[in-house]
This record gives structure tokens, sequence and C-alpha cells, in this order.
């Protein structure tokens, strides 16, 4: 098992450091107007000048070599527009507690719904016209095909409207995070209920189950014992995918309620093209969500006893 | 004689000879005699008249909510593609100048916007464009799918090469992607399109690596491929419906995917510019009036628009992907 | 023989619905099992084998009911059985199964101990650490080493002979007093399978269970089984001891199915096997189902159901063969030397 994790590990951070290296050499490819707080004014030699200051006339290799050094000493540059010369890595700091909990809530929120609701939904596949099932379905539908960016639109629309709720969220209101965290876990009660729905329908149907039923177990007991046990095993390896669901779906509805915290930075920085925190958050995501796979699989090792075998490692 | 819904006109030939071999005509005084041995008759309970897609036609025809979503897809997009064509047909962009913010009237069907433009014509103007980058994405999806798939199942030397590609990307949500590349590249129609497929090839090839994979090992493939089965035919018999199922899925799930993207990526503003209607701009521009009860027509016509045609596919491309599953033709 | 009926099966009809269908999969079938007997039901893939013993249990798949008939056991008859709880009393407690497919029919996620322990628990009435003592003991009676050790481990842990063993362990430690085993070695090594056998057969004769073997397989029948029934497309069309089944068989079907045994090969000539197909029971099958492909059946098989006709008090027949009006049809050549061959048939296990 350690074994298992530790190679699991070494492989993640193979993966981020290569990630990473795409990334930033992408990025020199930023429009350069967004180095300086006032591009338009400047000359053509304190463009220069300010870009050598920068390190950036030199080769490539030379500048990755230079972000490590730096990253490795926690330095990922200064903001120039967002926040003049204040180091990025402090407004980082600044930021991630408030996007953390509003992420962690809507994310329990999403397993405290979206958990009941799968079993629910698969406990009326069984019967006879299968309500629960569909009116489920309806909803899993709905949040699936309509994109996040135009159903968010819609709560916030009837939140005001409806509701009287405000418009902008205050972190010291809980009400106001209402509707934010709301949003947020549609999408993954969502995907839960219809996972969990699908494996624990699938699993139903094995062998052991009828094995299970022929000894005499009763139903309620088939499905707490061994079908919500066995469904829900698969489904830890979408917990990640659904941290980086909540991610990105933060970017907008922190900008929509003007929440202070990662999401809505990084939509204002790339609205005011500040290229040193676009990188930085940019590369901060993709840490996250390679961070978010490995958390999934270490689970997923801890809960099967099949896979320390080490028959489903790699790809997923 | 049990009653059988799906009865062709096969299966009815079949029950009239079985009929006919099954209750020869014998008068009593013959009845212990030998009867006559046909070897043809002997074989008839194994008759099958099943052919794929006609299954899987039936399959989808099963459901009335699929049927429904098709019949209004359909509709929505031919009427996308006919609008322009018809005659009274104004541009997009025309601005009408005075007739700023009119509520949806017998000139204007869902109104002007704040600038005078007619929302009917910008609606389905920006329905076009989205679906083309909906459709464009699908398509490279599917064809880049397709090819890295094949090469990644059957050519051994590079699954080592593509496993550690797929590993790696698949790290990186998609959004992202599709964030870094508008920022370094000019907004625009292209730059969307190409953000979207930059990645997402990667889960179609995969899946089509496996039933790759499985065509090349199954026990069944081997067997059809020992009596002679020409390689083609175990592709269009064996191969197909699994991938079939797995690929229309995939292309009509990318179409609301990429519709949503657009929303989205428009909205932080790194989105086709504003001269182009797309859904993404009109929802944007909408935006602004979301609280001024006399305007939000402006957003809440699009968000319609929008969402009738992400959530048809949606149903489509499932029920679709439900019913062309040869797992499914056996219930 | 006058033995004490367990378990009365009389007119028995199963049918399924399936896409609009209706498949009349087990069409009249009587059957009474002696208490502490081995019957053997035999008949290819399809017959309703399976199917017919699932619904002493209600393990019938969802679109498949009872259509008419009796299971009549200790004075219920399960054919009115509706309820989960009137099952719940019957599964297990009564009559347990033991699976074909080993490497399936256990919960991956699980530890064997558990497994067994939910039976435990369910039908011996015991707890903690007197259930883990009851586990121990049926694992170590059903042959398994180091039971302590074996306790704790998942299947992926075991080889499909030693998964075996412990849905036997299953079945087993719910006490019941029918065993029913479903191709119990179908899915092992043929090295593996003499043993699973045998040990079936300590635990009836030390648990005094009734046995129903279900199988396709002739020597795992000559093997263990007291009594024969011969399946055919959702009807027994005959019964009778192990003796006579294999070596005065009178239905033709029977016939075929011996004649199908490749032990009776002759060197150099192909194998037999049975021509044509079992009839499609999605249509109503009319007269003898296996007379289109009985190349020496009767007109009167194409027109009437045959009935059941005695042999002797212990065997019996559906088919017009054995009416006195038919003409004589002898069996096969070959069948008539089973008499000696079954004798090695019986040897080679």
């Amino acid at each position: 098992m350690a074994r298992y994790i530790l190679k699991r590990l070494l492989r993640s951070l193979l993966t981020l450091f290569i990630i990473i290296t795409i990334v930033f050499s992408l990025l020199r490819l930023m429009p350069i107007e967004g180095y300086f707080q006032n591009y338009e004014k400047m000359s053509q030699t304190q463009i220069d000048l300010g870009l050598a200051e920068l390190g950036l006339d030199q080769p490539l290799p030379i500048q990755l070599l230079n972000f490590y050094t730096d990253l490795l000493h926690g330095d990922l540059g200064v903001s120039n527009k967002y926040r003049r010369n204040v180091e990025v890595t402090q407004i980082i700091a600044e930021k991630i507690p408030i996007s953390m909990t509003i992420g962690l809530i809507s994310l329990g929120i999403a397993l405290a719904v979206g958990l009941p609701l799968g079993i629910l939904m698969a406990r009326s596949t069984r019967t006879r016209y299968k309500i629960g099932d569909k009116l489920g379905t309806v909803f899993v539908v709905l949040i699936q095909a309509i994109p996040a960016a135009v159903y968010y639109l819609i709560i916030q629309f009837f939140g005001t409207s409806a509701f009287h709720m405000p418009l902008r969220a205050n972190m010291n209101e809980p009400i106001t995070l209402l509707l934010p965290i709301l949003s947020l876990s549609l999408g993954n009660i969502a995907y839960y209920a219809m996972w969990l729905r699908r494996y624990m329908v699938d699993e139903s149907n094995k062998d052991y189950v009828k094995l299970a039923r022929a000894k005499g177990v009763s139903a309620g007991d088939i499905s707490r014992k061994h079908v919500f046990r066995n469904a829900f095993v698969p489904l830890v390896q979408f917990i990640p995918t659904s941290v980086i669901l909540t991610l990105m779906g933060s970017l907008y509805v922190e900008s929509l309620y003007s929440i202070p915290g990662m999401g809505g930075l990084l939509v204002t920085v790339i609205q005011r093209q500040d290229n040193t925190v676009v990188q930085a958050l940019v590369l901060f995501y993709a840490a996250i969500s390679i961070l978010g796979l490995l958390v999934g699989d270490i689970l997923m090792a801890l809960l099967d006893p099949r896979i320390t075998l080490g028959k489903k490692e790699g790809g997923r | 004689m049990s009653v059988s819904r799906y009865k062709d006109r096969k299966t009815e030939e079949l029950s009239a000879s079985l009929e006919g071999h099954v209750s020869r005509d014998y008068q009593p005084e013959e009845y212990f005699q030998l009867a006559e041995y046909d070897p043809s008759a002997a074989e008839l309970g194994s008759y099958s008249n099943y052919s794929y897609w006609g299954s899987t036609f039936r399959a989808f025809l099963r459901s009335p909510v699929a049927v429904f979503f098709l019949a209004l897809l359909v509709l929505v997009l031919a009427f996308t593609f006919i609008e322009p064509l018809l005659p009274y047909a104004p541009e997009a962009n025309t601005i009408y100048r005075g007739d700023t913010n009119l509520r949806p009237c017998a000139e204007y069907w869902f109104g002007t916007n704040s600038i005078g433009q007619d929302l009917w014509s910008q609606i389905w103007s920006g329905t076009r464009t989205s679906l083309l980058i909906g459709f464009a994405v699908a398509c490279m999806e599917a064809v880049l799918g397709v090819i890295m798939g094949v090469l990644w199942g059957y050519v051994r030397k590079l699954d080592f090469l593509f496993t550690e590609i797929y590993n790696i990307f698949d790290n990186v949500p998609q959004t992202l992607v599709v964030i870094i590349i508008s920022y370094i590249l000019r907004p625009g129609v292209s730059t969307m399109i190409f953000a979207m497929c930059l990645t997402s090839w990667l889960q179609t090839a995969r899946l089509v690596r496996n039933q790759v994979l499985i065509i090349r090992d199954r026990d069944y493939n081997l067997a059809s491929r020992c009596l002679g089965t020409p390689t083609w035919r175990i592709m269009v018999k064996n191969l197909l419906p699994y991938l079939v199922s797995i690929l229309t899925l995939r292309m009509a799930l990318a179409v609301p995917a990429a519709i949503g993207n657009e929303v989205f990526i428009t909205y932080i503003g790194l989105g086709v510019p504003l001269e182009t209607p797309t859904l993404g701009n009109l929802i944007k521009a909408g935006q602004v009036v979301i609280n001024e009860p006399t305007l939000n027509y402006q957003l809440f016509l699009p968000v319609l628009i929008l969402s009738i045609v992400t959530v048809s596919f949606y149903i489509v491309g499932n029920s679709f992907a439900d019913a062309a599953d040869p797992k499914n033709h056996v219930k | 023989m006058d033995r004490e009926t367990i378990l009365s099966v009389h007119d028995l009809d199963v049918k399924f619905t399936l896409r609009g269908q209706t498949l009349h999969a087990i069409r009249g079938v009587s059957l009474d099992l002696y208490q502490g007997e081995s019957l053997a039901i035999v008949g290819e893939s399809g017959s309703g084998k399976s199917v017919f013993t699932k619904t002493f249990m209600g393990l019938t798949d969802a679109n498949g009911y009872v259509d008419g008939g009796s299971i009549l056991y200790n004075g219920m008859d399960l054919a009115k059985f509706t309820t989960e709880k009137e099952w719940r009393a019957i599964r297990g407690r009564e009559i347990a199964m033991v699976m074909q497919d080993p490497m399936t029919s256990l919960n991956p996620l699980k530890t064997i101990g558990d497994q067994i322990e939910e039976a435990v628990v369910l039908h011996q009435g015991l707890k903690g650490e007197a259930a883990k003592k009851a586990v121990l003991e049926t694992l170590a009676q059903v042959g398994i080493d180091d039971p302590e050790r074996r306790y704790k481990q998942y299947p992926h842990e075991f080889s499909g002979g030693m998964r075996q063993r412990v849905v036997i362990a299953i079945a087993v430690a719910c006490r019941p007093k029918i065993l029913i085993c479903d191709e119990p070695t179908t899915a092992l090594d043929v090295t593996i399978q003499a043993q699973i056998l045998e040990l079936i057969k300590d635990l009836q004769k030390k648990y005094d269970l009734t046995t129903v073997y279900i199988t396709h397989d002739l020597g795992v029948v000559a093997n263990v089984a007291d009594r024969i029934a011969v399946m055919y497309a959702g009807d027994i069309v005959e019964i009778g001891s192990c003796d006579e089944v294999f070596y005065d068989p009178r239905h033709p079907y029977t016939w075929a199915l011996l004649s199908s045994l490749p032990q009776l090969g002759v060197k150099g000539q192909p194998l037999y096997s049975i021509a044509g197909t079992p009839p499609n029971l999605f249509h109503e099958v009319k007269g003898d189902a296996f007379a289109p492909r009985n190349p020496k059946a009767l007109k009167i098989d194409f027109v009437e159901r045959p009935p059941y006709f005695d042999v002797s008090p212990t065997h019996k027949a559906r088919t017009w063969l054995l009416d006195p009006r038919a003409p004589k049809v002898e069996p096969p050549e070959h069948i008539k030397q089973l008499r000696e061959q079954g004798v090695r048939l019986r040897v080679r296990h």
C-alpha cells in the first residue's frame, strides 16, 4: 500500500513538472502589454528595458530555470496591474481561505444531498412507476445539459428577484453566501446522484447480490451493506473531478457575486491583463487538479482491497 | 401464438412457416406412424431476425421523450439555418435608430436591444455561430479521436507514448486549457474552436482505443477471424456498433459543452468580438439588465433558445447512445 | 422405494415478459423431490433447468413470474409467495444455493469471513465471537487451510476452486434442508471439479441435505446423482433413477443427449451432435417439443403433447413411443451398449 501511494505521488510530481513546464512555455506567448501598467505610453526602449528587468529577454530554458528557482523560494513574481508591486503569493494567500471555505461547504452539501438522491433514484428503479427515478433524472439532465454559466444566472435572477437575496456576497454575512454556494453545489449534486444511481443499478445486477439474496439477506441490508458500499467505492474517484468542477465553477460564481476569492481574481486579472498573476493562478489551478486526482486515487486504494495488487494502476 | 408488438414482416413469414411445419395435418388413424423428418424445420428454433440498425432505431423510437426532443432539435436546427434565407431576413447587426429596448412586439418578435438591434435576428445568428463552434469541435474531436484512437490501439509501439500523454493531459481541466489558449491568442471563433479541440480528443481517442483493443483480443473476434471472416466485416459488424454508441454520445455532448464554454469564456472577456453575435455575447449583454424587469427579456430569450438546443442535444445523444448499445437490444 | 417427499412441484408454469413478448420458460412441470436424495437435472442451455430451481427460492428475474401450478414445501405453496418477507423465511434457511461462477458470486469488497458470517448470523442466530468461531469451523469443514488467516482475506486472494469452497461454506452455514447446486463445477478446472463434487457429497451426508444438481455434464451426473431428470424446452421429458436413465433411456431426446457423450465416440468417426436447435419458446409449442429434431418422430408428436408413461414405479418418460399403439422404435445401438460403457463412466471420476 505504502509503495503504491509513493509511486503514485512520484508520478503526480512528474506530471506536475511537465504540466508546469508546458503551461509556462505557452504563457511566454502572452501579450506583452500585460506586463506593464501603462504600456500605451511607454517607448520601445522603456519596454525593452522592462522586459529585460523581468528576465523575459532570456532564452526560454533560462527563463524556465529562473522560474523554477524562484518557485522553490516561494516567489511567483509581483503583480503589475491588479495591485501594483504586491507579491503574487501574498495576493493568493489572502484569497485561498475564502475560496476554500466556499468550495468545501458546497462540496459537503453536494455529498449530503447528492448521495441520498442517488440512493433514492436507484431504489425507485425497482418500483412500479419509477417516479422518484424519473423526477431525479429530469433534475440531473437539466443540470448536466444546461451550461453552468447559464443556470448560475437563472439562480441569481430568481434568488435576487423572488427571494430578495443580495447581489453581492459578504463573507461576514453567511446568508449572502447562500446563492453562490447553492450554485456551486448543484452541478456536483447532479453528478453524484447520477453516478451513484448508475453504479447502484449496475451492482445490484451482479451475481454476488443474487447470492446474498439466495442466502436470505433482506433487501434493505443488501442495499446498505453490499450495493451502496460497492457503488460508493468507484464514486470516490470522482471526488477530485468534482473538486475541479467546483474550482472551475468558482471562477464564474465568485465573480458573479463579487466574492473576493481566487476565482473572481482570475477573471479580474484576465480582464485587466495582469500576466504574472494570470500565470501564477493558472499554474496553481493545474496543481490543484493534479493534487485532486492524486487524492482520489489514494482514497480508492484505501477503500478497494483489489487495487494494491497494482492491476488498476496508471490510466483511469 | 403470443402477441408481439414488434413483429415485422419477416417474423410473420417465419411464424407462418413454423406453424406449417409444426402442425402438419395428420388424420387420427395415421397418428402412430413415423413422420417425415425435415432437417430445415429442426433449425427453425434458432432463427433470429436480429438486425443491428433495426434494433437501434426501434429502441430509440420506443422512448417518447427521445422522439420529442429529436423532433424539437431537428426543427430548431433547420430553422436556425433556414432563417437567414427567409424573405424578410434583416441583417443581424442592423441598427434601427430610435427603436432601442423595445419589448417583443409584432415588428420585432423578440424585441430590440439597448442599441436598437433586432433580437430575433441576433439570436438566430448567435445560435448559428454557437452551433458552428459546437459542430466544429464535435467533428474535430470525432475525427482526431478515431484516428488517434485507432493508431493508439493498433500500433503497439505508440501505446506507451499515447498512454503517457493521456495520463498527463487528462489532469488539466478543459476550461483551464481554453482560458490559457484564449488568453495568449487573439479572440475569435477559430481560436475558440482550436482551444476546445486541443485536449478534448484525448477522451474520445481513449474510448476508441479501448474498443480497438477489444476487437483485437475478444474471443468472439478471434473466433470470427479463425472462421475466415475478413477484417472489414469484423470492423463493420463487431467494432462499429460499439463505436457508434460511443461516438454519437461524445459528439452529441460536445455540442452543448462547446456552447457552454463559449458563454463562459465570453463572460470572462476572452470571447468572440462583439460584432459577431454568439449566444455568449447575447447572454453577456443581457446580464447587464438582469434586474430590470422590463428589459430582462434580453437575457431570457437567448437563454431559452440556448437551453432548448443544449437539452435536446443531451437527451437525443444519450438516448441514441443507449439505443445503439447492443447490450440494450437483448431486453 | 417409499421415501418422504420434501418438495413437491405440480404443473408449474413460469413465463417471462421480454420486449412485449411472452416467453414460456417452464411448461407445466411436475416433480417430487425426496428427503435426502440427490437429484440431477440435465439438459442443454436454455432448457429452463436453472429457471426452474430459481423459482423454488423466488429468485427469478424481475420480468419472470409463476403463471400457474404449485410448489409445496412444508405445507406452504411457494408458488403463491409474493412478498420479500415470505421468501426470506425460505431463502438460505430452508433452501440454499451454490452458483455457477465463483469468480463473480462473492462480494469483492468484503472479506470472506464477513460474507460467511452474514449467513451464520442470519440463520444460526449466533453473534460476535460465537459467530466467528462458527465461521472458522465452516471454513475448515469445506477444506480451507489456515482459516484464521483466510477469514480476513478478500475474494481476489482466493483461487477459483477455493472461492467455490467459500460459496459452499456460505450455503452450508445457512443450515438449509435443500441445497441447489447450479452448475457448481462448470467454471472450474477439471482437476478441481472432482474435489468440489466430493466436498458437496460429504456435506450432504453430514448435514442430511437434499441436493439438486443442475448440470449439462453427464459425467457429473453419473458421479453424484441418485435420480436424473432430463429437461428439454422447459419440460421434464424423462425422469428415473440414475441407472434407469443411463441404461434404459426411453425418450428420444435422452437418447440423443447420451449419444453426445464424447466417451461414446468411435475412434475415427465424428462425434455425435443433435441436429437442429431447441424450439423458440416465444411461440407456443404444439405436440412434442423435440419432434422437429427427432428423425424417428411419430405423426402424433406434431399434433398432441405426450403424457407421462410409466416405465417402472420410479421411471417415467413423456413420449408417444411408450404408447401401446406406437410402432416399436429401438434406441440406437450404442445406447444399448451403455451398460458396459457406463461402468467406465463412473470409474473415470
